[in-house]
C-alpha cells in the first residue's frame, strides 16, 4: 500500500453478490472517517459473466476509483487470474499488486508472485458453518479484508446488521462468520504494516442518483414519472424507494414519451414534477421537450447517458448525448443544460435545476451519466435548507391576464387550472399573449416574431444567474484542460500528477453546458495549450464551445466504456504538452 | 349555477361548416353546464387535429399538445388536482394512432377523467389521408387503390383495455351526445366516449346520412351496460344497424385511490423534508 490510500477490489461473477459485498466494503471506509470512492463494472446480465467493484478509501479526498490495486478479493478462478496478469487491463484498469484473497479451493491458476501474495482462505468452509447460503463467504472475505487493513470489527459487524436488517439470525450468522474469517487472516498472515488513519467521523456515502435523488426532494419535488433504462434507473429507483418517506408520487409509464407528458401535465397543474432516463428514452422524449419550450411550462429531465449508440453498452459509461440533448426537439426555444461533476453537485444542482425550470418556465435537462450516476462517493456535509423559488405565479382574478405578456425579460405570469378568473389556453401551436393560435386560420408574422423574442428572452435572462465557470490550478497554468461532468475527478488527479513533475497545467471545468458562461474567453487567453477530455468519440462538448465561442483545442477521448484513469491520462495530457 | 354561455370561448372555431366537432363544443358546454361545473375548474386537454383545436374554443383552462399524447398530460392533471374536471379531447388520427398506447394504458388505470374521440375517420387537418378508423377499401389521398388495413375498433379496444365506462355517440344527435358526455363525466373512473363526426371535407363515405340511417338507441332496448360480454357483442355490431349509447358501465377503484401518496391531491403536499433519519440510511 502507498501513501496513505488503500485500493480493494471485489470481483466475481454476476449474481456472486458482488455488489452489495463492494457496497459492505465502501461502508467499512466511510464510517471509519476515510473518504471514498467506489466503481462499478458490470454487464447487463443477471447470472455469469465477469463484474467487480473497486474501492478506493483515504485521509485525503479521492476523486475516483484511482490506479493501482492493493486487495483483491475474488470469488472465482477467473477473477484472479484477469485481475493479477499485468497484460490484462480492463479500459484501463491496474492489476493487482499486493493480497489476493480467495477460496482455498481455488487451484491452478497462473500465479504472477513478483506482484501478488497469495492468501487463500476457506471462505466457503467457514460459510458453510453458519449457514447454506453460499453467499456467506462474501460475508468472511470481507472479514478477512478488515482484519488485514485492521479495521475495527465493530463497524464491519454493525453495517453488516445494518444490511440485514438489525439483530435476527441472518444478520448474526453473517456477523460470525465475518468475524471468523477476520480472525483467520489474522492469526494465518498477520495485518498490513501500512496503517490507514481512521477516525470517529462517519461520512456519508452516496450514488449520484440517490443523490440526485435526493436534491430533487430538497428542491420541491413532488411527482417523479419515468421508465426502467439503465443507467437511470438509480434515480428512479431511489425515489420508489423513498415515496412514502419523502412525500413524491412516483410512475412508472408504459413508456418514455408518456413519462414526459405526464411530468409536463403535472408541471402545468401546479407541481414539481420531473422524468428521467438514459439517451435512447431521451430520444423518444425530444419532441416533447419542445412542448415544454413552446408552452412555457417548466420541466425538468434528468438524463444519465450510457455508451451508444442504440442500445450499445447498457452498463457502460460515455459522454456522448451532449449534442442529442442540445438539439433535442425542433425548432429554437429556451433550454437549459447542466452537467454535475461528482456526487456532493449531483445533490445541489438538481434542486437548483428544478427552481430554474420554474422560474424562467423552461425545460431543464440534468445531463449525468452511468459513471456518476452508479459509483458512490462519501460527502462530509449535505446541506437540505433550499429556498424554493416558483418565480411568477398570477393572483387570482387579476386583471387583463394574458399567459404569455410580452414582458421585458420575457418571463410572464403562470396561471394554474382552479384558480378564478384566469382562464386560458397554453398551445404547442405558435400562439399571442393570450394563448389564442397564431398559426390557422390567419398566420400573422409580426405576432410570430414578438412570440419568438419573448420565448428567447429568457435565455438572456437566465445568462445573468450563470455562476462563474468552475477551475483547478488555472492561476499560473500554461496549458489548460477543458472537462465537464464526472470526468472531473480523474483529470484533476492527472493535473495534480502532471504539477508533481512540475508542469504547470489548470483546469476549466464546464458545470453550465447550455448557455454557457461566455467567461471561458478569458480563461482560455494566452494558454499554450488547450486541451478537451471527453468521454466520447467526437469530442463533442469541443464542437459546442467552438460554435458558441470560436476556441478549440487538441482532443483526448474515451469512448471504450470504461471512465479515465488519471495515471494514463496523465501521460496523453503530457504528450500534448511536450509535443 | 352555471349556463352553457359560460363556457363560450372568444375565438371563433375554424372547423368547415357542418363539421360534427360543432356539436360536440355545444355538448361539452352544455353537459359541464347542467353539472355545475365552473369554467375555471375545467381543463380541457388535446392533441393535434381539427378536433383537438376545441381548447381554444371553450372558456375553460385548455393545453393543447402534441399529437397522440393528451391522455398522459391530462391524467397526470387529475393526479395533482382531483378537485378539477379533466377532459380529453381529440380525434382518431391523434388518438388510435399515436395514442393508441396511452389510450391502453389510461383505461387500465381507471383515472377519473373523460376521454371524448371525435372520431371522422379520416385524417382531416393534414387534408385527407387513412386513419385507424378509416373503412376498408376506402379511397383517400394516401390510399389511391383503397385503405387495406382493417379498422381500429375503438369500442372493443377500450373494454379489452379495462375502460370503466364505454359509450358511443353521434354528432348527428346532439341530445344524446350532451347526455353520454354527462354520464361520462359523472362516471368516477375512466369515461371514454366514441363520436361518429362526420368529416364534411374528405369523408364522403361516413356522412351523417350514412349514420341516421344506422343508428339506434340502446337505452331503448333491453341492453344491460353492467354485461361486460354483452357489451362486447355489440360493439362488434357494425352494418345496417350500429348501436349508440352507454355500451359498459361498471364501478371500479381508481388509480388515484389505490397510490398511497396519492390518496392526498398531489397539489395539497407540503415540501418534504429531509429529515436527519433519511439522510442517517447514508452514513
Amino acid at each position: 500500500m502507498n501513501k496513505s490510500e488503500i485500493i480493494v477490489r471485489i470481483a466475481g461473477a454476476a449474481g456472486d453478490g458482488v455488489q452489495s459485498a463492494g457496497l459492505i466494503m465502501a461502508k467499512v471506509f466511510s464510517r471509519n472517517g476515510l473518504h471514498t470512492s467506489t466503481y462499478n463494472y458490470y454487464q447487463s446480465i443477471i447470472r455469469g459473466g465477469q463484474s467487480w467493484y473497486q474501492i478506493r478509501a483515504s485521509s485525503e479526498k479521492v476523486k475516483n476509483q484511482g490506479d493501482g490495486l492493493d486487495v483483491l478479493v475474488t470469488l472465482n478462478k477467473d477473477g484472479l487470474e484477469r485481475h493479477t496478469n499485468p497484460e490484462i487491463n480492463e479500459g484501463g484498469a491496474s492489476s493487482l499488486n499486493g493480497i489476493a484473497i480467495y477460496d482455498k479451493s481455488l487451484t491452478g491458476f497462473k500465479e504472477f508472485k513478483d506482484r501478488v501474495k497469495y492468501c487463500p482462505v476457506p471462505l466457503s468452509e467457514i460459510g458453510q458453518k453458519y449457514s447454506k447460503n453460499p453467499l456467506l463467504k462474501n460475508t468472511v472475505a470481507l472479514g478477512a479484508v478488515c482484519g488485514y487493513i485492521s479495521a475495527d470489527f465493530e463497524v464491519l459487524a454493525d453495517i453488516i446488521r445494518d444490511q440485514f436488517g438489525g439483530k435476527g439470525e441472518i444478520a448474526e450468522q453473517n456477523v460470525k462468520a465475518a468475524k471468523e474469517g477476520y480472525e483467520y487472516f489474522v492469526n494465518t498472515y498477520g495485518k498490513a504494516d501500512k496503517k490507514l488513519q481512521y477516525s470517529k467521523k462517519r461520512k456519508y456515502l452516496l450514488a449520484g442518483g440517490d443523490a440526485a435523488g435526493l436534491g430533487a426532494v430538497r428542491g420541491g419535488l413532488k411527482a417523479f414519472f419515468g421508465y426502467p433504462m439503465t443507467p437511470a434507473s438509480s434515480f428512479l429507483h431511489f425515489l420508489a424507494q423513498h415515496s412514502k418517506s419523502l412525500d413524491v408520487f412516483v410512475k412508472v409509464t408504459e413508456d418514455e414519451i408518456s413519462a414526459i407528458n405526464m411530468a409536463i401535465g403535472a408541471n402545468y397543474a401546479g407541481v414539481r414534477a420531473m422524468t428521467g432516463t438514459s439517451g435512447g428514452g431521451f430520444a423518444l422524449m425530444t419532441e416533447a421537450v419542445g412542448m415544454s419550450g413552446m408552452m412555457e411550462v417548466p420541466l425538468v429531465v434528468y438524463e444519465a447517458q450510457r455508451a451508444g449508440p442504440s442500445t450499445g453498452l447498457p452498463t457502460k459509461t460515455e459522454q456522448g448525448d451532449l449534442l442529442q440533448v442540445l438539439g433535442a426537439s425542433q425548432g429554437d426555444f429556451p433550454k437549459v443544460i447542466l452537467a454535475p461533476r461528482n456526487v456532493e453537485e449531483a445533490y445541489y444542482m438538481m434542486s437548483e435545476a428544478l427552481n430554474i425550470a420554474e422560474i424562467y418556465q423552461l425545460p431543464v435537462l440534468y445531463l449525468t451519466d452511468l459513471y456518476l450516476a452508479e459509483h458512490y462517493e462519501t460527502v462530509d456535509n449535505l446541506d437540505t435548507s433550499f429556498q424554493i423559488n416558483t418565480g411568477k405565479i398570477a393572483k387570482d382574478g387579476m386583471e387583463n391576464y394574458r399567459r404569455y405578456e410580452f414582458t421585458s425579460d420575457g418571463i410572464s405570469f403562470r396561471a394554474l387550472p382552479g384558480q378564478p378568473g384566469l382562464m386560458h389556453n397554453e398551445d404547442s401551436d405558435e400562439h399571442d399573449e393570450k394563448g389564442d393560435v397564431v398559426s390557422d386560420a390567419v398566420t400573422d408574422p409580426y405576432l410570430r416574431k414578438l412570440a419568438m423574442e419573448k420565448r428567447m428572452k429568457k435565455i438572456d435572462e437566465y445568462i445573468k444567474s450563470i455562476p462563474p465557470t468552475p477551475t483547478y490550478m488555472i492561476k499560473d497554468a500554461e496549458s489548460v484542460v477543458i472537462q465537464w461532468g464526472s470526468t472531473q475527478g480523474a483529470v484533476e488527479e492527472a493535473v495534480d500528477i502532471l504539477r508533481g513533475k512540475g508542469m504547470k497545467v489548470g483546469i476549466i471545468e464546464i458545470t453550465h453546458l447550455y448557455p454557457m458562461n461566455s467567461d471561458i474567453l478569458q480563461l482560455v487567453k494566452g494558454k499554450k495549450h488547450v486541451i478537451f477530455v471527453e468521454n466520447n468519440y467526437t469530442g463533442q462538448l469541443r464542437r459546442l464551445i467552438m460554435s458558441e465561442f470560436g476556441i478549440t483545442g487538441d482532443l483526448i477521448v474515451k469512448y471504450d466504456g470504461e471512465s479515465f484513469y488519471p495515471g494514463k491520462l496523465s501521460e496523453e495530457i503530457e504528450a500534448i504538452i511536450r509535443r | 349555477m352555471t349556463t352553457i354561455s359560460d363556457f363560450k370561448g372568444t375565438v371563433k372555431p375554424d372547423w368547415c361548416p357542418g363539421c360534427g366537432n360543432f356539436a360536440q363544443l355545444t355538448a361539452i358546454s352544455g353537459a359541464l353546464a347542467e353539472l355545475g361545473i365552473e369554467p375555471k375548474d375545467t381543463t380541457v386537454v388535446s392533441g393535434i387535429g381539427c378536433s383537438s383545436n376545441l381548447p381554444e374554443y371553450i372558456r375553460a383552462y385548455g393545453f393543447h399538445g402534441i399529437h397522440g399524447r393528451l391522455l398522459p398530460v391530462a391524467t397526470a392533471i387529475k393526479w395533482v388536482n382531483p378537485k378539477l374536471t379533466v377532459i380529453g379531447y381529440g380525434g382518431d388520427g391523434d388518438g388510435f394512432n399515436e395514442g393508441t398506447q396511452h389510450f391502453f394504458h389510461a383505461a387500465r388505470r381507471n383515472t377519473d377523467i373523460t376521454y371524448i374521440v371525435s372520431d371522422n375517420q379520416i385524417f382531416g387537418l393534414t387534408t385527407g389521408q387513412a386513419s385507424p378508423t378509416s373503412e376498408m377499401g376506402m379511397k383517400t389521398k394516401t390510399t389511391p387503390d383503397g385503405n387495406l388495413e382493417t379498422p381500429l375498433d375503438p369500442m372493443t379496444f377500450a373494454l379489452t383495455a379495462g375502460a370503466t365506462f364505454v359509450a358511443r355517440a353521434f354528432s348527428g344527435d346532439v341530445k344524446q351526445l350532451q347526455t353520454l358526455i354527462k354520464k361520462g363525466i359523472q362516471h368516477k373512473g375512466f369515461s371514454f366516449v366514441d363520436v361518429f363526426s362526420p368529416c364534411v371535407t374528405f369523408n364522403k363515405t361516413n356522412t351523417y346520412d350514412f349514420f341516421r340511417k344506422r343508428v339506434y338507441k340502446l337505452d331503448e332496448t333491453n341492453h344491460d351496460p353492467k354485461d361486460f360480454y354483452k357489451a362486447y357483442e355489440k360493439a362488434r355490431e357494425w352494418g345496417d344497424k350500429i348501436p349508440t349509447g352507454v355500451l359498459y358501465e361498471v364501478e371500479a377503484s381508481r388509480y388515484e385511490e389505490r397510490d398511497e401518496v396519492l390518496k392526498t391531491p398531489l397539489i395539497d403536499h407540503p415540501v418534504a423534508k429531509i429529515t436527519p433519519e433519511i439522510l442517517n440510511e447514508f452514513v
